[in-house]
């Protein structure tokens, strides 16, 4: 299977932090911050058990701090959520929700910060390990959806609902536990919970360690996303966190801080990456946007442009043949009349009006949505047929071609005759495209899935490229490059492609020359061809 | 015949060169085409022309400025102007600059003879 160039329009993959491959370069950094994470772990072993003593203000600058971040990071997955409907983005939106709610029972039952308070030193520690345990399992069950996932076309209102539910599930959820956890614990079921959860720390930890381990791992097997790969350096802030917390198992010691800060450090990290990631998808999204806009209204003003050339194209047969028969009727009207003359002259008003013929033949082309004769088609048969129609054109100017088709192409409901003639106009225009240039000459066709419910095919040439000046009108009717076109032929081809209810675009490819792409919809989402 | 005057026409259209030739030697006048500004230019026919007809609208040198390149080289040459594109201001450009007519594509022949005729009186007046 061949994966799109991710030139022109965006689609809906890249667009999503969920769905967005990691670049290379943030792979980098994401390895980086964890080898950081990991030498500060390696550097503070050490001394983890030197005693620090009671810090006042550390627990309430590292709660809010970290209330902040986890609220701006689930408010951010949310969004996200409402977009693409994912039960994954629920639920690990939910986890990062989760913990900045218990961040504040958490700081407030912290032993030394209020006094004696009712809230016993034990209940910190219960809220503590239930965050580990929660976080972790919501990151988990993140991972398990996230890839199984039909989707689904909720409405608006429901996407909303569903957040405000599961916001308000949460805060009861974090307000019941906080009560369990501060009050009597051998009466109700809960308080039993609570009484386990309180007892064999060791075991504890260990089993945290096991779980955020587990996640850490599940992540991996599946990474795919920019999401995954930050939701990774998080488990590892986590990982180390734990790690320190149980090597030294004592409050006020440098390991103890450390622990806390380091985790600190990875999520503020990772919000901070999150957050300059939708904001360059933002304004990826606003350009794509706009450049569509543009392209819209350079169609509206086509129309303008097109009726003069038109009147342009036509008058100048006509011209040719109201002169050509004046002429015609004076060679005629001759004492002696000249049937040379006159034989040629009509020979040119014959020609004339044959090309106001093709023209008119050509706009109607342009115009005219066919449905009749729509079959189902394997465009992968397409391309071969269009390889071989174009055979004799592609080795006399000896073009190579590299070949990529899909498998398990879904099929497409088309007109042959018209979805081959864009094919053959495409790969012709490549031909032309490099005829200029001496080596390498490479028409690379490609065809592949497009999700959702689409085929791709890609149609790219090693030419001189499309000046970016003219890659607004290269559409246009009676716009052309060549000495010999009409400029129709483009323009045709994407009446053709929208016709179809598909799109046709260009780009730049990545080694010069020029990227045609078209996609059309699938009949069916998963009739795999034979 | 051979004293015919000599009208030049210059059309990127072949069938509209071919067709005003032919309107052209139909009156008796000799003829020669070029499918551009600049073949006319270098063309010898260029100093025995009496009247250009030529193309508003051709890729290199537009009918404007093979007006203004000849008015450099001091030729007062008549200069009939067609086009299938009518702008105003290029029309407006052109008489200006003393085009003896300016003709949207398709016209009438009985207009381009009367210009003809009259750029021949121009001439035999000079």
């Amino acid at each position: 299977m061949t994966t799109p160039a991710t030139t022109g329009a965006l689609n809906e993959q890249q667009v999503l932090l969920s769905t967005l491959p990691p670049s290379r370069g943030q792979k980098r950094l994401a390895l980086a911050i964890v080898l950081v994470l990991l030498a500060a772990f390696c550097v503070t072993m050490p001394f983890a058990a030197v005693p620090v003593g009671y810090i006042r203000d550390f627990i309430p600058a590292y709660a809010a701090a970290m209330f902040v971040i986890s609220s701006i990071t689930s408010a951010l997955l949310f969004v996200q959520f409402s977009v693409v409907h994912s039960r994954a983005l629920l639920a690990v939106s939910g986890g990062y929700l989760f913990s900045a709610l218990i961040t504040i029972p958490w700081a407030l039952t912290f032993p030394d910060l209020f006094g004696t308070t009712d809230m016993a030193g034990t209940t910190w520690g219960v809220l503590s390990r239930i965050w580990r345990l929660v976080f972790p399992l919501s990151v988990i069950s993140y991972t398990l959806l996230k890839d199984d996932e039909a989707k689904t076309a909720w409405p608006r209102a429901l996407s909303y609902f569903a957040v405000l539910l599961s916001a308000a599930g949460l805060l009861v959820a974090a307000d019941l536990v906080t009560w369990l956890a501060t009050t009597t614990r051998e009466l109700t079921p809960g308080g039993l919970l609570f009484s386990v959860i309180d007892r064999a720390q060791a075991d504890w930890n260990a089993l945290l360690l096991l779980l955020a381990l587990f996640a850490l791992a599940l992540l991996w097997s599946r990474r795919r996303s920019v999401l995954d790969l930050w939701l990774m350096v998080v488990m590892c802030g986590l990982l180390i966190e734990l790690c320190l917390i149980t090597l030294v198992g004592r409050r006020y010691v440098v390991g103890w801080y450390a622990a806390r800060v380091y985790f600190l450090v990875s999520s503020t990290f990772v919000l901070a990456v999150l957050l300059s990631e939708t904001a360059l998808l933002y304004a990826r999204l606003a350009r794509s946007v706009m450049a569509q806009r543009r392209e819209r209204e350079a169609r509206l003003m086509t129309m303008d442009v097109l009726s003069a050339s038109i009147a342009h194209e036509m008058n100048q047969p006509l011209a040719s043949i109201v002169t050509n028969a004046d002429a015609a009727s004076r060679w005629m009207a001759r004492p002696t009349p000249d049937l040379g003359e006159v034989k040629a002259t009509l020979h040119q008003i014959r020609n004339s009006a044959y090309r106001a013929r093709d023209l008119i033949g050509s706009i109607r082309a342009m115009v005219k949505r066919d449905d009749r004769n729509r079959v189902p088609l394997d465009l992968n048969d397409l391309v071969r047929e269009g390889l071989a129609l174009t055979e004799r054109e592609l080795q006399r100017n000896r073009v190579s071609v590299e070949v990529e088709l899909g498998e398990r192409l879904p099929l497409v409901n088309g007109n042959r005759v018209q979805l081959q003639q864009v094919l053959v106009n495409l790969i012709t225009n490549a031909i032309d495209a490099m005829a200029e240039k001496t080596w390498p000459r490479i028409l690379r066709i490609e065809s592949a899935v497009q999700e959702p419910g689409g085929v791709l095919i890609s149609v790219a040439d090693t030419g001189k490229g499309i000046d970016p000046k003219i890659v607004d009108r290269i559409f246009n009717p009676l716009f052309t490059t060549k000495s010999n076109g009409m400029g129709m032929g483009l323009a045709i081809c994407r009446s053709i492609i929208e016709g179809h209810d598909g799109r046709l675009q260009v780009s730049a490819g990545a080694e010069g020359g020029s990227v045609f792409q078209f996609v059309l919809p699938a009949t069916s989402p998963d009739r795999a061809n034979s | 015949m051979q004293h015919a005057p000599i009208i030049s026409i210059i059309d990127d259209d072949e069938s509209m060169r071919c067709a005003v030739k032919s309107l052209v030697t139909s009156l008796g006048f000799g003829a020669y085409t070029f499918a551009s500004a600049e073949k006319f230019l270098q063309s010898p026919h260029l100093d025995h022309t009496s009247c250009v007809i030529t193309d508003l609208q051709m890729p290199g040198l537009s009918g404007v400025e093979l007006q203004k390149s000849l008015l450099a080289q001091g030729r007062r040459i008549p200069i009939i102007f067609v086009t299938a594109f009518p702008e105003e201001r290029l029309r407006a450009r052109a008489m200006a600059a003393g085009a003896l007519g300016f003709l949207s594509k398709p016209f009438e022949s009985e207009t381009l003879i009367k210009l003809i005729d009259k750029a021949m009186e121009t001439g035999r007046k000079t």
